[in-house]
């Protein structure tokens, strides 16, 4: 089908010897350095123009119409978790002492983790990230160090904040096992902007997931 | 603290791909449930579209996130969450279509169809769409394959070249045609 501003097809004689394949790398090179041959051809801008509304289009295929942001299933998403392996996150077992002698207790260094990320994210307008022992835990009494980051919601006090963190994570860690914590080191890495009434309604998915 | 209490205080919910990733690395189910309803319908709809069907998507995906979640200690940077999921995606899509082909009984798969229509499914370039699905349809697999993996999701020549089994020269080719065909199609749409 033709019309006034099309093209029959995509031939190299109504691309000024151009060839869709090289107008793609073109266009993958952001048009960049401008090639004036191309940008003053009239076939070769409709075939860009085509181009570049046909990478639009296939990158909103998925978004679009296979319903790609309905939520996912309840009994979807605990079958998935059902089936991951957790044993392989465990790391380290940090031994605990125990009055009785014939009794062997301990902790996972993974179930550690877990409980300071508990602790951190308790702090109101914070997000624990990574969190890591450093130092041997397997030795008791050994001085271990923990290294925190953590995202902060923007309208908290952020030293102030960093400080709460600090005491919570080492109150747990004391409460929780026998490990002796030298330092708390806590690295906010990142500032959360507000979320507000207005937009409370909206899922976070469609705020935080895919663009 | 009017503003903090007119606002609500962010949740694992609000956190970061890159914030996510790195508490599932170290063990987070939580963090890793965040991970699975953030991106899961997208790899669902992205493993539909490369296995040309819902049949398998579902289990596919299942399979995609048990390898995420047993090789995200090795993601090096979170940001890159989505991408790493699509990769991950595409391969246990076309692992899935060579066990298909070893039991050797399927040819044609229902074409994916949507499942629910939403709003924006009356957008104007929802026909657009719907004319590219049919489009893409009609082409040979490995050209509809090559043409998901690259410019829905994103990968490089070398990546599918390395996931499909092919040499680069392949995934070029059909690439080329599959872009030809496709926006020879396209003009007929206007």
């Amino acid at each position: 089908m033709t019309e006034f501003f099309g093209l029959d097809d995509f031939e190299p004689r109504q691309l000024d010897g151009y060839t869709i394949d090289d107008l793609t790398d073109y266009l993958e090179r952001g048009r960049t350095p401008r090639d004036e041959s191309i940008e003053s051809s009239a076939g070769c801008q409709i075939a860009l123009a085509s181009l570049e509304r046909l990478r639009e289009l296939s990158r909103d295929l998925l978004t679009n119409e296979s319903g790609a942001s309905a939520p996912v299933s309840e009994g979807w998403v605990s079958g998935i978790l059902s089936n991951i392996g957790r044993e392989a996150r465990s790391g380290r077992t940090i031994p605990l002492q125990h009055g009785a002698d014939s009794v062997d207790l301990s902790i996972t260094e993974g179930a550690v983790r877990g409980l300071i990320r508990q602790a951190g994210d308790s702090v109101p307008g914070v997000i624990i990230g990574s969190c890591v022992l450093r130092g041997d835990v397997t030795s008791p009494g050994e001085p271990i160090a923990i290294e925190v980051s953590a995202s902060a919601f923007v309208e908290v006090p952020l030293l102030e904040t960093a400080d709460r963190i600090r005491r919570v994570v080492y109150d747990a860690v004391r409460r929780h096992t026998e490990l002796t914590v030298s330092t708390v080191d806590v690295v906010i890495d990142d500032v959360l902007l507000p979320i507000s009434d207005e937009s409370a309604s909206d899922s976070p998915s469609d705020r935080n997931g895919v663009q | 603290m009017n503003d903090l209490q007119r606002t609500r205080l962010p949740g694992l919910a609000d956190a970061t791909d890159a914030v996510l990733a790195v508490r599932a690395a170290q063990g987070d189910e939580r963090a890793f449930e965040m991970i699975v309803r953030r991106h899961g319908s997208l790899m669902r709809a992205y493993a539909a579209r490369i296995l040309g069907g819902w049949a398998d998507s579902d289990d596919v995906v299942q399979t995609a996130f048990i390898t995420a979640w047993n090789k995200l200690p090795d993601l090096a940077d979170g940001t890159a969450l989505k991408a790493w999921l699509m990769r991950i995606t595409s391969h246990a899509a076309i692992d899935r279509i060579r066990a298909r082909k070893d039991h050797s009984s399927l040819e044609d798969y229902d074409a994916p169809t949507p499942e629910s229509k939403s709003p924006a499914a009356i957008a104007e370039n929802h026909s657009q769409i719907e004319a590219l699905s049919g489009a893409l349809e009609k082409l040979p697999q490995i050209q509809r394959q090559c043409w998901i993996m690259r410019e829905v999701g994103g990968e490089s020549y070398d990546e599918i070249a390395k996931q499909l089994d092919v040499p680069l020269s392949t995934v070029r080719g059909a690439l080329s045609r599959a872009r030809a065909g496709l926006i020879t199609e396209m003009e007929a749409w206007r």
